[in-house]
């Protein structure tokens, strides 16, 4: 984390430095847009592992176009829809653009253009448009999926003299299981970071579904969310038992969920964490350090006997067009080279991510991944991507007053229902 | 004709964006992208408890202006009255100023980490670990104390220059009359560099003002529970993170009214200052 951080304010240094050289030689070299070549925004393409994706999809798209010449940006991520956003003010500035799902893309969807007629063929090979949805219409293709898989320590769970093959099925069981962990290891039960806010949003998605009931679950995604229902009550009131009977990690508060909490749980500290699927914190990352076969994935437990667990994903990334791109037919060409399957296959190998194409063949990825992607099928979309970037900034806090002790739920559930409602 | 060129490139690069962005803090946000909302914006912000924390922070380096002028003021006393190694003193004293803030905040972000080495050594002498950064209540002097560990060499520079200009006899005339440290401070050397003193209070406090913003997004985000916010760091949040660019102009525009405050505040002290040289 502290190297990333360095790393990025080096970028920000050196792109401020070649911006100024930009626009003082003329603006094409920066915002594109003209009709012979296409500029992609994006915080991967610099990245030593995504390089084969990157020319997989660059030579697909010089068969169909040889003429027009491709330009990829990588812009830090910690400042990406800061200069996004200055690009959008502007009115100008890439063709093509990387997006999270959900929050990030529906909230910039008024300067994107809408893909449904250029993506039809791809609908059915590709998972994960919902999260890049907005009002009926699509904005930007799949290239990966994140979701919110539970990973346990197998190691930690034989020590403690627990099955390592049959993980817990209730939150009951759980809870009783950290604790012979627990007193048995010395290892905590949840490897937990929340400083910025995101613990809470894994954790929302990771139990969600073991709580709430299917129909309260499909309400809650479709924006039908009653945030009065004692079950949605009930996720924030697991979350502060957590903390309140020690289940998390010390200093939940002050630890980043990138990458801190991930090493505590790399390094047994913690016997289980909530990770994600793709980009960092996943099954690759886990299985390096703990090795494939010590590396778990469970179902969220049941606490709800009402309730039908699954494993919560979206589309993570995906790559839009932007609304004053010259050719939306030649930029949209190039997002569907950007999501063809052997583009898509070289980020699953190199980039450890699981890939929005289905076909895809993971059998030696490991058990971990294997369990994954055959839950991908009954997978529901996660409940944290639905809400706005407003509400999970407010719910962030929250969160860590719920920790501390100086919120109580029914607070924090009045106020986040409020600040939902007004977007 | 002359002052032309130096005229327009004020008008041109400082006030019209000055312009635009009040103009742009009328204007709305999303679905009311360009249209004028009168004081709405402002409404919404002064409602806005993060924002109010934020200005309350502000109200709190203010206070803890004092401290972060005695510590380098103290620390080059003990220098130029010679205590054994005040030269390696001065080098060790300077050299974080020559840090970024995102160096400094990453490495006390290790050393104050929960399980980190000062709540080891904590915990070795039996105090309970403390969450430096995760308990609002602690996390906001944290990183001002960090800031001005990181900062007061320049100031303590300033003061030294401040020394080299103190008559030697008013201070051999106070040791021989038996003053002791604590009155040679107060009747002899704060007089005599009344004017480093007002110097360093005003570049301090634009400082903490203006160059608090790295160290908080790499130690706290503006965290724990809001409670480390900074004007700054909220237009930052609202514009880059929420997509609010107008009611992030809005918050630039009250902080620019701040600013000002303070800015003619200063101006005054010095003007003060200036006044009673005669």
């Amino acid at each position: 984390m502290k190297q990333r951080t360095l790393l990025s304010a080096a970028l920000v240094v050196g792109l401020t430095l070649t911006a100024g050289c930009g626009s003082a030689s003329g603006p094409d070299s920066t915002t594109g847009g003209s009709g012979d070549k296409l500029v992609v925004w994006d915080w991967k393409s610099g990245d030593a592992k995504a390089a084969a994706y990157v020319e997989k999809a660059k030579a697909d798209f010089a068969k169909k176009h040889p003429g027009v010449a491709v330009e990829f940006v990588a812009q830090p991520f910690d400042q990406y829809y800061t200069l996004l956003g200055a690009a959008i003010q502007a009115g100008k500035g890439p063709d093509v653009v990387l997006f999270n799902g959900g929050g990030q893309i529906r909230d910039r969807a008024g300067a994107l253009a809408p893909l449904d007629s250029y993506v039809a063929d791809d609908r059915q090979r590709l998972a994960g448009w919902d999260a890049f949805t907005k009002d009926g219409k699509v904005y930007a293709a799949p290239v990966t999926l994140q979701g919110h898989p539970v990973y346990y320590n197998k190691d930690l769970y034989q020590k403690a003299g627990l099955d390592p093959d049959s993980p817990p099925r209730t939150w009951d069981d759980f809870v009783r299981n950290c604790g012979v962990i627990t007193q048995k290891t010395g290892a905590k039960c949840l490897a937990q970071g929340n400083k910025e806010g995101y613990g809470i949003q894994f954790f929302l998605s990771a139990t969600g579904s073991a709580v709430l009931t299917p129909q309260e679950y499909d309400d809650w995604i479709a924006g039908k969310r009653d945030w009065s229902l004692a079950n949605v009550k009930r996720i924030f009131e697991l979350w502060k038992q957590t903390a309140d009977s020690g289940l998390n990690t010390d200093g939940a508060n002050s630890t980043a969920m990138f990458n801190d909490a991930f090493a505590l749980f790399n390094s047994g500290k913690a016997a289980n964490v909530i990770g994600l699927m793709s980009d960092v914190g996943h099954w690759k990352d886990f299985a390096e350090f703990l090795t494939p076969e010590k590396l778990g994935v469970m179902r969220a437990p049941v606490v709800n006997p009402a309730a039908k667990p699954s494993l919560p994903f979206d589309g993570g990334i995906g790559y839009a067009v932007a609304k004053w791109t010259e050719d939306p037919k030649l930029a949209a060409d190039l997002v569907r080279s950007l999501t063809s399957a052997d583009a898509l296959k070289a980020f699953y190998a190199d980039g450890g991510a699981i890939a929005s194409d289905s076909t895809i063949d993971v059998s030696s990825g490991g058990p971990a991944v294997k369990a994954i992607v055959t839950e991908v099928k009954e997978g529901k979309p996660a409940l944290h991507v639905a809400l706005s970037s407003k509400t999970l900034d407010l719910m962030g806090r929250l969160s860590q007053q719920l920790l501390s002790g100086s919120a109580t739920v029914d607070d924090a559930v009045a106020q986040l229902a409020a600040s939902d409602k007004t977007g | 004709m002359l002052v032309a060129p130096a005229v327009l490139i004020i008008v041109g690069l400082r006030l019209w964006p000055l312009v635009l962005g009040v103009n742009f803090s009328f204007t709305g946000d999303g679905d009311r992208d360009g249209v004028m909302v009168g004081l709405d914006n402002y409404v919404t912000l002064f409602a806005d408890p993060l924002f109010r924390t934020a200005l309350r922070n502000v109200g709190l380096l203010v206070l803890l202006l004092p401290v972060a002028v005695a510590i380098p003021g103290l620390l080059a006393t003990f220098i130029y009255l010679r205590v054994p190694g005040h030269r390696v003193y001065r080098g060790v004293y300077f050299f974080p100023a020559v840090l970024s803030p995102v160096i400094v905040g990453a490495i006390f972000t290790l050393l104050l980490a929960f399980d980190g080495p000062l709540n080891g050594v904590l915990g070795g002498l039996g105090i309970g670990p403390v969450d430096w950064l995760g308990d609002p209540g602690v996390a906001f002097f944290v990183v001002v104390a960090v800031h001005v560990w990181a900062t007061f060499g320049m100031a303590l520079v300033v003061f030294l220059a401040g020394f080299a200009t103190l008559d030697q006899s008013l201070l051999d005339a106070a040791r021989v009359d038996g003053a002791s440290f604590a009155q040679t401070v107060r009747h002899v050397i704060v007089p005599s560099l009344r004017r480093t003193i007002q110097f360093v209070v005003v570049t301090t406090m634009i400082g903490m003002l203006t160059s608090m913003f790295g160290l908080l997004y790499v130690m706290t985000s503006g965290g724990p529970e809001g409670s480390t916010y900074l004007p700054e760091y909220y237009i930052w949040i609202q514009q880059g993170r929420l997509n609010q660019p107008a009611l992030a102009s809005a918050a630039s525009t009250a902080l620019f009214g701040i600013m000002l405050v303070v800015g003619l505040a200063q101006i005054a002290i010095l003007r003060r200052a200036a006044g009673e040289e005669d």
